[in-house]
């Protein structure tokens, strides 16, 4: 197979690298909305882009430092704790951003509101 | 036994896509609201990067759980190759738009200022033009 292909494919290394600068912009603009605003959605949206970013990370270097020899170093809860973490990041980051965009725009409402007001 | 397949139902697993589901159409909707109130270029990619999220939320995840969508590895054949080329797309694309958009609506890049428009049309006279005006509101 092509190698260009199979870089960007197989490795996904175009796309993961698109997908987590998209994501440090979106905590970059979170932190930013949340200082200057003093809105807590910008807060939630800032812990659930961080929260998806420590998943991300963990994915793309699992495969590099995960092995038999660390799995038995770390014990059963830490090999729990490798299965059960990542999908509550996951879970929680979404939710996070959700959440916050959602209190953003609550909070936007009212502002634009108030003006007109 | 039926308590049994309820608990399953409960279950973390059964849970997750439908977390999703409800997570990507809200997102969508959210982003949706929000687009009322900014600018063109700002609302056109926080929609993008919504829906594109949406989808892949709404729709492609909760396929591959239900496992109607084959699973990619280096084995497998061309049409997986395919659906997990379009959830890389849909997916990782999804988060550059909403990011850059949001950060276009949280004002992180610094906004240049617009580039002047020098008009040559005879419809505009030089004392209407924008050169002109402040010398004349001195003098």
């Amino acid at each position: 197979m092509n190698p260009l292909v199979e870089t960007l494919i197989f490795r996904g290394l175009l796309f993961d690298a698109l997908g987590v600068v998209g994501l440090g912009l979106l905590g970059i603009a979170a932190v930013r909305l949340s200082l200057r605003h003093r809105s807590w959605g910008g807060t939630m949206m800032a812990l659930g882009a961080v929260a998806l970013l420590v998943a991300r990370l963990y994915f793309i270097l699992a495969p590099h430092f995960l092995n038999n020899d660390m799995l038995l170093a770390i014990g059963p809860v830490g090999i729990s704790l490798t299965i059960a973490l990542p999908p509550l990041l996951l879970s929680f980051g979404l939710a996070g951003i959700v959440w916050g965009l959602w209190g953003h725009e609550r909070w936007v409402r009212e502002e634009t509101g108030g003006k007109r007001a | 036994m039926r308590f049994a397949e309820s608990m399953q139902l409960g279950s973390i697993e059964a849970i997750r896509p439908v977390f999703m589901i409800v997570m990507g159409v809200f997102l969508m909707l959210i982003a949706w609201r929000l687009c009322k109130t900014t600018e063109v270029w700002t609302a056109r990619l926080i929609v993008s990067g919504s829906l594109l999220l949406g989808i892949g939320y709404a729709l492609l995840l909760p396929l591959y759980d239900a496992g109607l969508i084959e699973r990619f590895s280096p084995a497998s054949g061309a049409t997986a190759l395919g659906w997990h080329a379009v959830k890389m797309v849909v997916m990782n694309c999804g988060w550059l738009f909403l990011g850059i958009g949001l950060a276009m609506h949280a004002k992180v890049f610094p906004s240049f200022p617009p580039p002047r428009r020098f008009s040559p049309s005879p419809l505009v006279s030089p004392a209407h033009s924008p050169l002109t005006a402040p010398r004349e509101s001195i003098g």
